[in-house]
């Protein structure tokens, strides 16, 4: 993901909101757009509650978390999505929705899972969770379209002990799941709220309170679906929290009611309601014009019916800024131009490519070999992109007719030029590369990555408004995975990001080390942590067959990491 | 008239999984930049962050020409401003990085480094971001050459300039003590 930096850890964190490079990939739909596949896609925002759970732990109630996979067509799944844990509750209502393209002729089958986190997991962050070493509080399976067609859009399930368990007699109570779908329209007004509060009561006993805030918005059946939460502030009676980011139409609209809840933070997970406010983000916005603030209001139980009692606490707006979030294509449309570049790997572990059991072999009936198809299905969405059509292009670990081996020469054989001119071109000076150099080893990216980052870093010199990826079409595992960890530290503050697709059947686990968003950053040998995640690796067999998908999977990370380099560095699209 | 020093922007952003010992910092860390022995300054204190602290605070530097190294010590408060202040840990940026590297001097870089404590163990991360005030042509070219700095891109990649960060190994501590 983008921005490495991460806030406060466990479970005091912030969530929800607007994620700062907003949700929707537009680079994808942009690109099913040129090929007529208009409006037979939609995101939509899936979000999860739970009732009746089963209590797992000894002393406390459950941490559920909810995970999401997709079930394939040959039975695997996948996990896609966790939400956040939330604590010692048996009926949690989770923040963080997934969003997903809900493509209308397909059948999307999602499964949910259920776990209980174990209280010593208690500062991990969620995506380092192993699930192995949690307890599974139940499953339950849907498919998406059944989400969707309901009524209001809500579907409960009950969760169960294995969904593929066909006993039905064993009636083993886990309790139920509901999922609610909202079609997701991202807007490009973000508002950034600082909010904060004055004298908020005291609701432990020898100390200040801790108090956090969730906004919620309340859709039309009543329902109030949270959509942030801040960060808990320790024992502060005047706390003001760090800065939320609403994005407009995630809320509704400018003047749809939001309910803003105080509680104070229990780590049994009971949190007290302190008080509340109810407003709409116009009022938010009228708040921090007048500098005045709104007293809390806690509903209270007199007699038999619930007043308002009004606090002494008062809320404000310290900061109301509305900011237009430039979109990747808004980016594109105003100058900016996306440079393809490639890297084969020319390795002995391809196999001998006179041999029809090479990765490298080329049939003469004209039938394409796994390096083939890759470059073409992967290059013709690319190449869509690049403004000019004409990319360098290097092979890697081979030795060139007269020469030792090269861990960066240039595929159409030219001493001084390393241009090729669109798919085409790369595919002819594939070809002829073959013939022209033994394959050798090992299989080193650093220099090929060193390269691209020479120039990315011309580019960044002359100022001009480039933005590089390099892909790199490899079929087995790095061999100095150090190496390429130092050059991908070193390239990680450029205008570059790295593309990795995986051929053939090798086990690509290590090179997932690669791509932060598994897994912690990268770390050079001399000390030095990448600035930015500028990885994506992508197995080419777990996307074949199915063109959406090749081109969801390439592009997933490509538009944030563009996002984040643009955003950090305050460069805006040129109008 | 000869220029010694360049104008330093450097701004400390924030820090991650800061710890003393096995628990996570609680509050009141704070950043010491320092070129030379006498040449420092810090930044402001973050009362809340804890162990993941933000400053964004920017420090306007002198840095002489022959400066190979910029240190940043990570350091907490304990209870009052005067109850003294221990270690957390250490980073040393090579100069080499942002001057002579990839990115244009006077572009803002952002970087990030490994904190290691006193007992050379990794200690979270720091991520800041600098860029130098004047381009070098502004400076002279005795004290170019004088500190050996490069200029425009080389063809073969960034040079190294035989700059080495040396962790210290102690012998005192079992093999795995490094790997967290």
């Amino acid at each position: 993901m983008g921005n490495c930096c991460s806030d406060a850890g466990g479970r005091m964190a912030a969530v929800g909101g607007t994620a700062a490079t907003g949700n929707q990939n537009d680079a994808v739909d942009l690109y099913l757009k040129s090929r007529g596949i208009h409006g037979i896609f939609s995101q939509i925002e899936l979000s999860f509650s739970a009732t009746d759970l089963r209590d797992r732990d000894v002393f406390s109630k459950s941490d559920p978390m909810l995970v999401v996979y997709i079930k394939e067509r040959d039975g695997s799944v996948t996990e896609v999505f966790r939400t956040e844990v939330v604590l010692n509750s048996l009926n949690p209502t989770w923040i963080t929705k997934y969003t997903i393209t809900f493509h209308f002729e397909a059948v999307q089958n999602l499964l949910f899972h259920v776990f209980d986190v174990d209280t010593q997991f208690q500062n991990v962050e969620v995506k380092m969770l192993k699930l192995e070493e949690q307890q599974s509080l139940g499953e339950a399976s849907c498919a998406l379209s059944e989400i969707v067609t309901k009524p209001n859009r809500l579907l409960t399930l009950d969760l169960v002990r294995r969904v593929e368990s066909v006993s039905s007699t064993h009636s083993q109570h886990r309790g139920k799941l509901t999922v609610h779908a909202e079609e997701c329209f991202s807007s490009k007004t973000t508002a950034e709220i600082t909010l904060s509060c004055l004298d908020v009561e005291s609701k432990d006993l020898f100390s200040k309170s801790d108090p956090f805030l969730v906004i919620s918005k309340l859709v039309e059946s009543g329902i109030s679906i949270p959509v942030c939460k801040t960060e808990v502030l320790k024992n502060d009676h005047n706390p003001t929290w760090k800065p939320v980011f609403l994005n407009i139409q995630q809320v509704g609209s400018k003047d749809s009611p939001l309910v803003i809840e105080c509680f104070n933070f229990n780590s049994n997970g009971k949190h007290d309601l302190i008080g509340k406010v109810q407003k709409s983000l116009e009022d938010l916005e009228k708040l921090h014009s007048v500098k005045e603030g709104e007293n809390l209001f806690l509903p209270t139980l007199v007699g038999h019916d619930y007043e308002n009692k009004i606090l002494k606490s008062k809320l404000f707006v310290d900061k109301f800024s509305e900011t237009i979030q430039h979109t990747f294509l808004d980016y594109l449309a105003g100058g900016f131009e996306l440079n393809f570049m490639v890297a084969i790997d020319f390795t002995a572990s391809n196999g001998n490519p006179r041999l029809p059991d090479s990765l490298h072999y080329i049939d003469p009936s004209g039938r394409q070999n796994a390096y083939q198809k890759a470059i073409y299905e992967v290059g013709e969405v690319l190449q869509f992109y690049d403004s000019d059509k004409c990319f360098p292009a290097w092979g890697f670990g081979a030795r060139p007719i007269d020469g030792p081996v090269s861990h960066c020469f240039n595929l159409n054989g030219s001493s001084n030029n390393c241009m090729v001119e669109g798919i085409r071109g790369i595919m002819m000076a594939y070809t002829s590369a073959l013939f022209n150099v033994s394959l050798a080893g090992p299989t080193l990216f650093g220099h090929v990555i060193n390269r691209a980052a020479l120039i990315a870093s011309q580019s960044l010199a002359n100022e001009a408004q480039k933005y590089f990826v390099l892909l790199i079409i490899t079929d087995g595992v790095v061999t100095d995975l150090q190496e390429t960890k130092d050059a991908l530290v070193k390239a990680s503050d450029l205008p570059l990001s790295i593309l990795i697709v995986g051929v053939g059947g090798a086990d690509f686990k290590e090179m997932e080390i690669l791509d932060a968003d598994k897994g912690e950053r990268l770390e050079s040998s001399s000390g030095r942590v990448a600035s930015r995640d500028i990885v994506q690796f992508v197995s080419f067999r777990d996307v074949q067959g199915g063109e959406i998908s090749v081109v969801q999977a390439l592009l997933a990370e490509l538009p944030t990491q563009f996002l984040t380099y643009m955003r950090s560095r305050d460069i805006k699209p040129c109008s | 008239m000869e220029t010694k020093s360049r104008t330093l922007e450097i701004t400390i952003l924030s820090a991650e999984d800061l710890r003393t010992g096995n628990t996570p910092v609680k509050k009141n860390a704070f950043v010491v930049v320092s070129i030379d022995a006498f040449n420092s300054k810090e930044t402001k204190i973050d009362g809340e962050g804890g162990s993941y602290p933000s400053w964004n605070d920017k420090l306007v530097m002198e840095m002489p020409v022959q400066t190979r190294f910029i240190t940043l010590q990570v350091k907490y408060c304990k209870g009052s401003s005067s109850g003294g202040e221990k270690l957390v840990g250490v980073a040393r940026i090579p100069v080499t990085d942002f001057i002579g590297g990839y990115s244009p001097e006077t572009c803002l870089q952002y970087l990030s480094y490994r904190l290691r404590d006193a007992k050379g163990l990794k200690n979270g991360i720091i991520n800041v971001s600098l860029r130098l005030k004047e381009p070098l042509r502004d400076c002279s070219s005795q004290a170019a050459s004088a500190g050996g700095i490069g200029l425009g891109i080389p063809i073969d990649g960034p040079t190294d300039f035989g700059v080495v960060t040396g962790i210290p190994i102690c012998s005192a501590y079992p093999p795995n003590a490094f790997f967290r």
